[in-house]
């Protein structure tokens, strides 16, 4: 007459989530496909193609060169399947970009209205929006008053042809092609993407958003993503980013690139919820100096493999940085996710808070480097990362390095692994609440100090892909 | 530099660049390692002090049957111009305890690879390390806790503090193999950081694949607590001594496991010394 | 006696196949005031857990009936569902889950209908200052960072916003000063009324001063071994359980 324990007796996983809304796939509407693989020629079409000035063919030639240069790392999750030669690395959308949703292709435009993208602009929830389809931007806006101030929010190729200066002078400073391999392969082929540039002293009230489609099958997307923050100014970046699933590998390797100036802050939230057929590879680094704060809120939920750690360099005295993540590693997904610090001024400071969750044989990784230089007295970085495991099949494991010089440094990491407990499930139980929604609850509450940071509609999609996620699995 | 091999590997990698994934020791290092092998038969107990005075390669082979219990004590004082590896390998057995207590304080380089396979059910791995660095000392350990059998318990324990332009990678992994259902795993490190010319690597592994378990770690690395200096200094220590009190307390909780008397007298004046030169 | 609404009979289970109870038969009416006392170890908490459907403790004999229904082979929170209530001696943190969050859900699952916000809160807001807890205790996570006291002032924050039929309280009083002691049996002599029935393990007479208490049952090594009016309380109390115990050996 044994109670009945609460361990599950039929597990159903969810093969997939539920992902109509990402997955529903448009026809193939490209006016151009390069051919698959990387060479020289492709690389040239590429450029010709997107009218690059002569600098910028030669920066992708010289990318090309490291990239063949390169090996592949000898750490993270196997990329082994990651065949280039399979990957076309250049599909332009029949739209030209425009900066009115009724002159977007119809399909596209749909794409784009079912993941809610102009009716949150419509709403004045976004000041400015940038929707890219395959390797071109297809809508890109910005309301008329932060034009007024000298914002400027564009499409990286109108930026290179507009503000080709600024671009010359940051574009690919802060993640060199020769970084790693994936960096010097977005210098050469890199297309679309965003460029912000916020002058001194403005201050950008509404979130500008930038959603990044990819439709093609067996396609990469690369786009480049560079914000300036100015003295004293302040801006919040939202990009968010999804593809319909195909049973062929899709690469991402974006780059982003944020110049944080002195005082200046700058939040950056992203929603990743690539298909599970994704490679996504994607670079993120942040250059802060003097007093000036980058905010990093990064949801991971999609895509097969992801290697994303996005890097903060804390170049200037006091200069800040707060790194909020949460991964969610389920079936056929390997997801290796953290942050990386590096202090190389006084008294600058950090703070890293993550939550992985791996389920139905997913694994997690959380992978950190924080590093204190000679240059940096008084540093000071607190990391928390906790993970939860819902089930024996997944795997969890936390590896973060902490590299210290000098003696004035201040660093303390605290880390715990581990499943809901049955006492807290007992407690919850007790109080009405059913088994499944008990352990919801758990889960929800467990993600919730990184969900108060997402931004609304985000958030909700998170709870849903959890409800989602633990429905009919727990038994 | 010298040429230099590798001597033991972290057992997961991570970015070149912070230089942890292998320790590696200097090529032209003697080949000749001393092994000793030690053997706790079941339902035993049993205590082995080593104290290694001389540089060169050691390596222990510990095997501890089922309900079994080693305290093993492993003192490394080699005058602080040689050079210093120590390789210990241990099986858990069912049951059984696995007490380690030790002491990297001389050599000139140490490298050291701690392996411990808790494969028994109910086995327990309690493993408290002191090290000491100064004048241009590396120190470079890897400590590998493996939890294989279920309900396991593994305690790893480490203390250390830095002077000089010393150098130190302490790697401690615990890894939950799957089937490890009902075991904890506990891993701290504090380290003090006593001189502007000392680099210090700290990387606290867990890994696991299994989800019945709990897994802790924490490390914390810096200055010492200004506040408990204070207090000291309000009783009238100067910053030197009141800065020497704050490390031995520190330590304390690792030596007070050395049973002999006698080595943990020598240990803490050698520290002393040490610390007040530094 | 008042109609019957928990009935125990020859109760046996333990945990991993230890005994700890051993045939254990208890009945509370409607309506009225049971204790329980026992030294340390004697099986009080595990009862309490059983009784809620602890999934850890196993029963291989015996039967729990409440309002006449068998509840032996009922899940905690269909337990729960059915008016039973643990104050818990060691509450559970539930980082992330804000107290009024808690208690709303709970509040929704238990009477299987929408909770609206506003007069939630309304009462949410009356009864935690009754139990002279601030407001900003509403949003903040189930437990996590309270004090032993303030912990306790939210179980039974629980049981005053749920109002189930029988309230079981673990210990509820133990590790509190004087005055929480104070807050925390205003609080149960506020839930219990004609219809609800409270059992209660204490060690201390305080929290019962505001209660009319019914029957008092001794529990020792799995088994009441003595059971009498409020009178017995002051005579443990006096003599404490020593010559119970003597008694037994000699039986």
């Amino acid at each position: 007459m044994a109670e009945e324990k609460f361990v599950p007796k039929k597990k159903t996983y969810v093969e997939d989530i539920e992902r109509t809304l990402y997955d529903i796939k448009d026809e193939d509407h490209s006016v151009y496909k390069t051919q698959s693989g990387l060479t020289e020629d492709i690389i040239r079409d590429i450029s010709k193609r997107k009218n690059d000035p002569q600098w910028m063919l030669d920066f992708r030639l010289k990318s090309l060169a490291v990239y063949n240069s390169l090996a592949l790392p000898t750490w993270g999750p196997d990329i082994s399947e990651l065949n280039m030669d399979d990957i076309v690395t250049y599909v332009q959308p029949d739209a030209k970009m425009t900066g009115n949703w009724q002159d977007v292709p119809a399909d596209i435009k749909n794409t784009f209205d079912r993941l809610g993208i102009p009716e949150a602009e419509q709403k004045q929830s976004l000041a400015g929006v940038g929707a890219q389809y395959d390797s071109e931007v297809v809508y890109h806006s910005i309301q008329d008053d932060l034009v007024k101030q000298g914002v400027i929010y564009t499409d990286m190729e109108t930026a290179i042809r507009e503000h080709e200066d600024v671009v010359k002078e940051y574009f690919m400073t802060l993640v060199p092609p020769k970084d790693h391999k994936f960096a010097a392969l977005h210098g050469a082929v890199w297309s679309g993407g965003s460029f912000v540039y916020v002058p001194e002293g403005v201050h950008v009230e509404i979130p500008l958003q930038s959603y990044f489609r990819l439709n093609a099958a067996g396609a990469g997307q690369f786009e480049h993503t560079l914000i300036i923050v100015e003295k004293n100014a302040s801006l919040h970046f939202i990009e968010g980013c999804s593809a319909p699933k195909y049973n062929v590998t899709n690469l991402h390797a974006g780059c982003v690139e944020l110049f944080v100036k002195e005082g200046a802050r700058l939040r950056y939230s992203t929603i990743e919820n690539w298909s599970r057929n994704m490679m996504n590879l994607n670079t993120k680094r942040a250059l802060v100096e003097k007093d000036g704060i980058i905010e990093w809120v990064s949801g991971s939920f999609g895509s097969h493999v992801s290697c994303l750690y996005p890097c903060s360099i804390l170049h200037g005295e006091n200069a800040r940085c707060e790194f909020t993540g949460v991964t969610f590693a389920s079936k056929g997904q390997n997801l290796d996710t953290g942050a990386s610090v590096i202090h190389a001024a006084p008294h600058t400071s950090a703070n890293i808070n993550t939550r992985t969750i791996s389920k139905a044989g997913g694994m997690a990784t959380y992978r950190s480097a924080v590093k204190v230089t000679r240059r940096a007295p008084f540093a000071k970085c607190s990391v928390n990362c906790e993970s939860l495991m819902l089930d024996n099949a997944s795997r969890s494991d936390t590896l973060p390095v902490m590299d210290i010089e000098g003696d004035e440094a201040d660093i303390g990491h605290e880390a715990k692994i581990g499943r809901i407990s049955d006492e807290a499930i007992f407690y919850l139980t007790s109080r009405g609440i059913d088994e499944d929604e008990a352990r919801a609850m758990i889960v929800r509450g467990f993600v919730e100090p990184i969900a108060k940071e997402l931004p609304l509609e985000y958030a909700v999609e998170m709870n849903n892909l959890v409800n989602i996620e633990l429905e009919g699995t727990m038994g | 530099m010298a040429e230099l091999k590798t001597f033991s590997r972290i057992p997961m990698r991570t970015w070149r660049w912070l230089g942890v994934n292998e320790s590696r020791i200097p090529a032209d290092i003697n080949e000749h390692v001393k092994t000793q092998k030690i053997l706790v038969e079941a339902g035993k107990e049993d205590e082995v002090v080593l104290t290694q005075r001389e540089g060169g390669q050691y390596e222990l082979q510990v095997h501890i049957e089922e309900g079994a219990k080693l305290h093993l004590v492993n003192a490394q004082l080699v005058p602080d111009d040689a050079l210093y590896t120590c390789r210990v390998k241990v099986f858990v057995g069912k049951g059984a305890t696995f007490a380690y207590t030790v002491v990297e304080a001389g050599a000139r380089h140490t490298a050291t690879e701690l392996h411990v396979d808790l494969v028994g059910d109910d086995s327990k791995a309690d493993v408290w390390g002191l090290y000491f660095g100064d004048g241009e000392s590396v120190i470079d350990l890897n400590y590998v806790i493996r939890q294989g059998g279920r309900r396991t318990d593994a305690n790893m324990q480490v203390r250390g503090a830095l002077l000089g332009k010393s150098e130190k990678i302490f790697r401690g992994t615990l890894d939950f193999l799957e089937g490890s259902k009902g075991s904890v795993g506990r891993e701290d490190e504090e380290v003090v950081l006593l001189s502007p010319n000392v680099r210090n690597r700290s990387v606290p592994i867990m890994l696991s694949h299994e989800d019945d378990v709990d897994g802790h770690h924490a490390v914390s690395v810096g200055k010492m607590d200004e506040d408990k200096l204070f207090y000291l200094m309000s009783r009238g220590l100067d910053l030197a001594e009141a800065q020497r009190l704050v490390v031995e307390a520190s330590f304390n909780p690792v030596l007070d496991r050395i049973p002999d008397a006698e080595l943990k007298a020598e240990i803490d004046t050698y520290l002393q010394r040490r610390l007040s030169n530094g | 006696m008042a109609e019957n609404l928990l009935e125990i009979k020859d109760l046996h289970a333990g945990v991993e196949g230890k005994e700890i109870l051993k045939g254990l038969s208890l009945s509370v009416g409607k309506g009225e005031v049971h204790v329980i006392l026992g030294p340390n170890g004697s099986g009080k908490s595990t009862l309490m857990n059983i009784i809620m459907g602890h999934s850890k403790y196993e029963v291989t004999s015996g039967t729990m009936s409440f309002e006449g229904e068998d509840i032996t082979g009922l899940k905690t929170f269909e337990r729960a569902r059915k008016g039973l209530f643990l104050s818990f001696q060691t509450p559970e943190e539930i980082p992330g889950i804000t107290v009024e969050n808690m208690i709303r859900t709970s509040k929704q699952a238990i009477s299987g209908e929408r909770v609206k916000i506003v007069p939630f809160r309304r009462q949410l807001k009356a009864t935690m200052e009754e139990l002279k807890m601030k407001p900003e205790y509403a949003e903040r996570y189930m437990n996590v960072g309270f004090s032993g006291g303030e912990k306790k002032r939210t179980e039974i924050l629980q049981l005053l916003m749920l109002n189930p039929k029988l309230a079981l309280l673990d210990e509820t009083d133990s590790g509190l000063d004087v005055d929480a002691v104070q807050i925390v049996s205003e609080g149960v002599a506020k839930f219990h009324n004609e219809d609800n029935s409270c059992l209660i393990i204490t060690h201390n007479t305080r929290i019962l001063e505001k209660l009319k208490v019914d029957r008092v049952h001794v529990l020792i090594n799995g088994e009441i071994v003595e059971e009498g009016g409020p009178e017995l309380i002051d005579d443990i109390n006096r003599r404490g359980f020593t010559h119970i115990l003597d008694a037994q050996a000699e039986k």
